[in-house]
């Protein structure tokens, strides 16, 4: 009775952690077969550079996830780290640097503040980001008065826009930072607390582990990679979009649980949301080669969130 | 008044593991107070939740005035007439009296709104035969303890039940607010209403109680009259068992002290404790529910920084701020509830052991997984866990070698004093006697144990020395343990003796 149950819960463990990959190949195949376009280089090369900024951000997401948090101020901070990025650099290359710290720390500074209203005062982190959220975008009208100014140098276009071979720029930077944190979690102790934590904050704290530091540091690292993907998505606009990072926190948000990490904390991981960035994507582009109207994205979206944490409660039932 | 009320026929109700009550039968009078006593663990709260629905019994009859019934559900337990007070009252803080009074039993005028001012009267006139002087709107919220019972035994009333079952109903009542309550239980009894009365407090069941049914091991020890009992008789039904469990020899020598409490108070509860742990003893804390052996240990522990009084660990007096700085400085706590405290239960043997010095096995970047694991394998093996891996997630063990992986990941830490609370709680027979003899072994070895738990005869078998604690204070120390009896300590923990 006992060694069968363990039996179907290791099976669901591997449906579990492999199931979406699978969908990821089925999709592959099927948005070649409805149109052959989907193959070709310069498209592929435009999915993977659509699916790089949102792939970053949703790093951070991942890690503020899997202890149990969520950041819904990630696109407000995007948005902002390109409006000033364009305002600042005005176009000039030996700015780039400079400025670049400016906006990542702008990041850190706004992770910061999640952090330590989430783990100071433990408020309710949908809320506390949120509201940090309709800030962190009052500052950036605030100082461009609604008119974004300034614009891109050719580096970080070149980060946005271009590529070695067929692979684009954003599109390694974001496969290494995955590489980074995937290793990060699964081989380093502050990994194994992100864990813990997730699956059990009381045990955690318990144990000696400073819970509340690494929550905030989450939060600080959500913050800091939103700003880099709105450096990102600013070398592809070429321009300080004041909506550059629109809607980003829910794609953001869905790829994470498509991928597989529990909304509960202390499941999953980068390599699911890789999976699931990139399932996000190739959906977007499929509606798209379809000939299908841009509303049907949204469709398309809300039924993959909808059936893959049906899917997910599913096999989380045995609990 | 003779007439019965209630009758309760072989009942029993098994659980995985344990069988909480084995052919439990007993009756209640009309009108009278009956009081249901025994051990933490007895079977009082099973049996307590079977007339009130929220279980069914595997095998037995209920009678109600004399008809036989089956309760299926709460809602029906209330139809018949039975109502439950329990210990932690079913009250929405944020509405008002009158609302949670009449909470889905709400009256209405002769459109579909509620009839407020109907509620209220009734409300009143309740609270008002209940002499509690509390107004009908009221937020919940705002009132005290004591006043929040009176509203919890209105509502009971507003249902007109028959029988009105109270879970330990002083426990976190004042002296003065006892008081009041036995005058209510008194009215109760004028009006013909039965109440059930479940406490481990002797001395308040020679006060209100007319007779007394004894639960011990979910066995039914009889029912008495007052009369016929005095709280020496009470206490000798409620424990003195017969047991097989062997527990390893007593420790022959104690070393240096390793922990000493100074006049310890923490707020609510605890007030002014001494104790001391030598190294190489086992020193037994015992107490009943309520009596704060948690709360003690906690803070031992560092998880309530705000107490006064000292802590002194080897000689040094330390603040205790944090379990982190508790864990630095030598001190365990493997606690009474595994699941919510002990262990992640989704992580596996190997994390959750490696929880609390996962930062000492850090090679440059990352986690030396070979040293971790080799040193948890020495572990697993030193306390014999059965696990096929130590990759297998700890919810697949059972309760015994989960307790073991608990003892795995503070055995990691080099710990010098290790508080157990609870630590046969849940656990078969077999794996019992292993902890005991771990425990021990430790103890041999140089550790200082301090072991909270409410099993009598883990107490007296395994401990050198005991400490008994009864309402936030330690009321007695038992120097050794060889010719203890379980009366005599029981008698410390019940209030019945104080020092």
């Amino acid at each position: 009775m006992k060694s069968t149950s363990i039996a179907r819960a290791e099976w669901q463990n591997l449906v579990g952690k492999y199931g979406i990959a699978i969908v990821l190949v089925v999709l592959f195949v099927t948005a070649g077969i409805i149109s052959p376009v989907f193959y070709r280089s310069a498209n592929i090369f435009n999915v993977l550079q659509q699916a790089s900024a949102l792939g970053i951000v949703s790093i951070g997401q991942t890690l503020v996830i899997l202890v149990g948090g969520i950041d819904l101020s990630i696109g407000s901070i995007m948005a902002t780290s390109c409006v000033f990025a364009a305002a600042l650099m005005r176009g000039q290359n030996h700015l780039v640097l400079p400025v670049a710290a400016f906006c990542l720390g702008i990041g850190v500074l706004a992770g910061l503040i999640n952090g330590l209203i989430v783990t100071r005062r433990n408020a309710p982190p949908f809320i506390v980001t949120l509201g940090t959220a309709l800030i962190f975008q009052g500052i950036r009208f605030v100082y461009t008065k609604g008119a974004p100014f300034g614009s891109i140098p050719s580096i970080v276009r070149f980060l946005g826009k271009g590529g070695i071979g067929f692979l684009p720029a954003s599109v390694i930077i974001f496969l290494l930072l995955s590489g980074c944190f995937a290793l990060v979690l699964r081989k380093t102790a502050y990994g194994r607390k992100i864990y813990a934590i997730g699956v059990n904050r009381r045990v955690s704290h318990l144990s000696g582990i400073n819970v509340a530091n690494v929550v905030l540091s989450t939060y600080v690292l959500s913050g800091l990679f939103a700003a880099f993907g709105g450096l990102v998505l600013a070398g592809y606009l070429g321009f300080g979009d004041n909506w550059a990072g629109k809607g980003y926190e829910l794609d953001a948000i869905a790829a994470v649980v498509v991928g597989g990490t529990s909304l509960a904390g202390g499941k999953g991981g980068i390599g699911g949301t890789v999976v699931g960035v990139l399932i996000m994507t190739i959906v977007f582009n499929m509606v798209l080669l379809a000939g299908l109207p841009y509303q049907f994205q949204q469709i398309v979206k809300g039924l993959i969130i909808a059936v893959s944490v049906a899917f997910y409660s599913y096999l989380g039932k045995e609990d | 008044m003779d007439q019965e009320i209630l009758k309760v026929e072989n009942v029993t109700k098994k659980f995985p593991g344990v069988v909480a009550l084995d052919r439990v039968s007993f009756s209640v009078r009309r009108g009278e107070v009956h009081a249901l006593v025994g051990e933490n663990g007895a079977g009082k709260s099973t049996l307590m939740k079977i007339l009130a629905g929220a279980l069914q019994p595997d095998e037995g009859l209920i009678y109600l005035k004399g008809k036989e019934v089956a309760i299926q559900n709460t809602q029906q337990a209330r139809d018949l007439g039975i109502s439950i007070i329990y210990q932690e009252f079913n009250l929405l803080p944020d509405l008002s009296v009158v609302q949670n009074i009449f909470l889905g039993r709400e009256k209405f005028g002769r459109y579909p709104f509620l009839n407020y001012q109907r509620m209220a009267q009734e409300a009143r006139d309740l609270l008002t035969q209940l002499g509690a002087e509390v107004s009908p709107y009221a937020l919940v919220r705002e009132l005290g303890v004591a006043q929040q019972q009176q509203v919890e035994i209105a509502k009971a009333l507003s249902v007109n039940a028959d029988v009105v079952i109270m879970d330990e109903p002083t426990a976190s009542l004042g002296e003065h607010e006892v008081g009041k309550l036995f005058q209510i239980i008194s009215s109760l009894k004028e009006r013909g209403v039965t109440v059930i009365y479940i406490s481990h407090r002797l001395e308040e069941i020679f006060k209100i109680a007319d007779s007394v049914t004894v639960l011990k091991d979910g066995k039914c020890m009889g029912t008495y009259s007052v009369q016929e009992l005095d709280e020496m008789k009470l206490v000798k039904l409620m424990v003195g068992r017969s047991f097989s469990e062997t527990f390893p020899p007593r420790g022959k020598e104690r070393g240096e002290v390793i922990l000493e409490v100074k006049e310890l108070s923490c707020p609510p509860l605890l007030k002014e404790i001494n104790l001391k742990v030598h190294r190489g003893e086992i020193v037994g804390l015992f107490g009943l529910v309520g009596a704060g052996r948690t709360e003690l240990a906690k803070t031992l522990f560092g998880v309530y920084p705000h107490y006064r009084g000292n802590i002194v660990i080897n000689g040094k007096v330390l603040h205790l701020t944090s379990c982190r700085k508790a864990i630095l400085h030598g001190i365990s706590y493997v606690p009474e509830d595994r699941k919510e405290e002990g262990l992640c239960l989704d992580l596996s043997v190997r994390e959750n052991s490696a929880l609390p010095i996962i930062d000492k096995f850090k090679k440059t970047l990352f986690v030396d997984d070979q040293a971790m694991d080799s040193m948890i394998q020495r572990l697993v093996e030193a306390l014999r866990i059965k696990t096929p891996s130590l990759r297998q997630r700890v919810k697949f063990l059972s309760g015994g070698n989960q307790q073991k992986v608990v003892l795995a990941k503070w055995l990691a830490t080099e710990p010098r004093l290790i508080i157990f609370d609870e630590p046969t709680r849940g656990i078969d027979v077999g794996a019992k006697a292993e902890i005991y003899q771990i425990m021990r072994e430790l103890a041999s070895r140089g550790n200082g144990i301090l072991m909270i738990s409410s099993e009598l005869p883990e107490v007296i078998g395994l401990s050198d020395r005991i400490y008994v604690m009864h309402q936030g204070k330690i009321v007695r120390e038992f120097p050794s343990t060889e010719q203890l009896t379980e009366e005599e300590i029981m008698v410390y923990a019940t209030g019945l003796s104080k020092v």
